[in-house]
């Protein structure tokens, strides 16, 4: 029994360096973005809506308060740090809200919201309205 | 997509009526071409291409109609295939973002291709770069969405057209460069001659990913037919034709 207990101990030890090791590759691949995507997930900030039909979006609540929609089947998100960072210079390949995105659907912690197909019809919409 | 495209382009008919296997839709492609130089001919080749492989409708969207059926190129215009092309006109950029924004709202059988032409007339109504990518980004959305609903195995493909300008400025190239993240393959349309006397386009098609470039000669006979032969350079030689990336291409 003895014996056991730091055994444990050692597994749970190796575990967090392993953890400790896959952050800094996410935030050498990120840079900052890591760090505030993790925050977010912690956060749980990340909810998968989807309708009857099965199509499906993200929206991300992000730490300004503001929502952001974030699509499923492609690289896009309505924050202005995608279209300054992503779109216009090409300095990031993503925003922090996509890599919470994607961060969540690995860790499967994403809230999950049910609407109707004529409300996600006005979500996607919606975002339309917002950035004109 | 690009494989519909080729199918066209190649245009060895028979061998390709039916009997295929279910094709993979592939990357959305880009089809890229000056005024006139035959994209809408192009396009609603694709769309008889894909309506006679035996799959679910095809979904060309235009801002308005098309004054004439184009003449085509020698793909068969069997009644049967038009029929299953379903024309919508969405008359603005909001009617498009509507339309796309709702496409799941839409009953019937989802489409197995969705065409849009004249891209260039809804971007010019609100040029924003965000603006233009969430329409792209939509786009893709709409067609993965016909995907799923497809069921496993099958795919909903996407090819888009746009004009191109002879003197690009800033905004036209950061939207090329923009199109291009979303569009992994592309076909242009370009002006050229393979030798004197001799005017006619040369039509490149980028599949995307690993797949090997192809290029066409296009002519148009005096009764709009659309004539469309291997690049001249390649058919001594098929191995130059991988390496013949030199054409100018923008």
């Amino acid at each position: 029994m003895a014996a056991v207990l730091p055994a444990v101990v050692e597994q749970l030890l190796s575990e967090m360096a392993a953890a400790v090791q896959e952050n800094a590759r996410l935030k050498f691949l990120f840079g900052s973005s890591a760090t505030q995507a993790l925050d977010l997930v912690d956060r749980q900030s990340i909810t998968l809506i989807s309708s009857p039909s099965g199509r499906h979006a993200y929206q991300v609540l992000g730490s300004s308060g503001k929502t952001y929609t974030c699509l499923a089947s492609c690289h896009y998100c309505s924050c202005p740090a995608f279209a300054f960072s992503v779109l216009r210079k090409s300095d990031s390949i993503l925003c922090k809200h996509l890599l919470a995105v994607y961060l969540s659907q690995v860790m499967r912690t994403c809230q999950q919201l049910s609407v109707s197909d004529k409300q996600l019809t006005d979500i996607l919409l919606m975002e339309k309205k917002q950035e004109a | 997509m690009a494989e519909t495209l080729r199918r066209v382009l190649t245009r060895d008919g028979a061998a390709w009526s039916g009997e295929e296997n279910t094709p993979v839709a592939g990357p959305p492609l880009l089809l890229l071409g000056a005024p006139g130089s035959g994209k809408t001919t192009l396009l609603f080749a694709a769309a008889l291409e894909a309506a006679g492989e035996g799959q679910g409708p095809v979904l060309f969207l235009t801002r308005r109609p098309l004054q004439s059926l184009p003449r085509g190129t020698g793909t068969t215009r069997d009644p049967m295939r038009l029929q299953k092309i379903r024309f919508q006109y969405p008359p603005s950029t909001r009617e498009l973002f509507r339309l796309l924004c709702s496409a799941h709202e839409a009953p019937g059988p989802a489409p197995s291709l969705l065409l849009l032409d004249g891209l260039e007339e809804y971007l010019a109504e609100d040029p924003e770069p965000q603006e233009a990518a969430y329409l792209i980004a939509l786009l893709l959305d709409t067609a993965a969405h016909f995907s799923h609903r497809l069921g496993p195995g099958r795919d909903c493909g996407l090819m888009v057209a746009l004009q191109t300008k002879e003197e690009a400025d800033s905004g036209d190239v950061l939207l090329l460069a923009l199109l291009q993240r979303y569009f992994p393959a592309q076909c242009w349309l370009q002006p050229d001659a393979p030798g004197p006397g001799e005017h006619g386009l040369r039509a490149c098609l980028e599949p995307g990913g690993l797949g090997p470039r192809t290029e066409w000669w296009v002519t148009f006979r005096s009764d709009g037919e659309m004539m469309i032969a291997p690049w001249p350079t390649q058919a001594g030689d098929p191995s130059s034709g991988k390496g013949s990336s030199s054409g100018g291409q923008p």
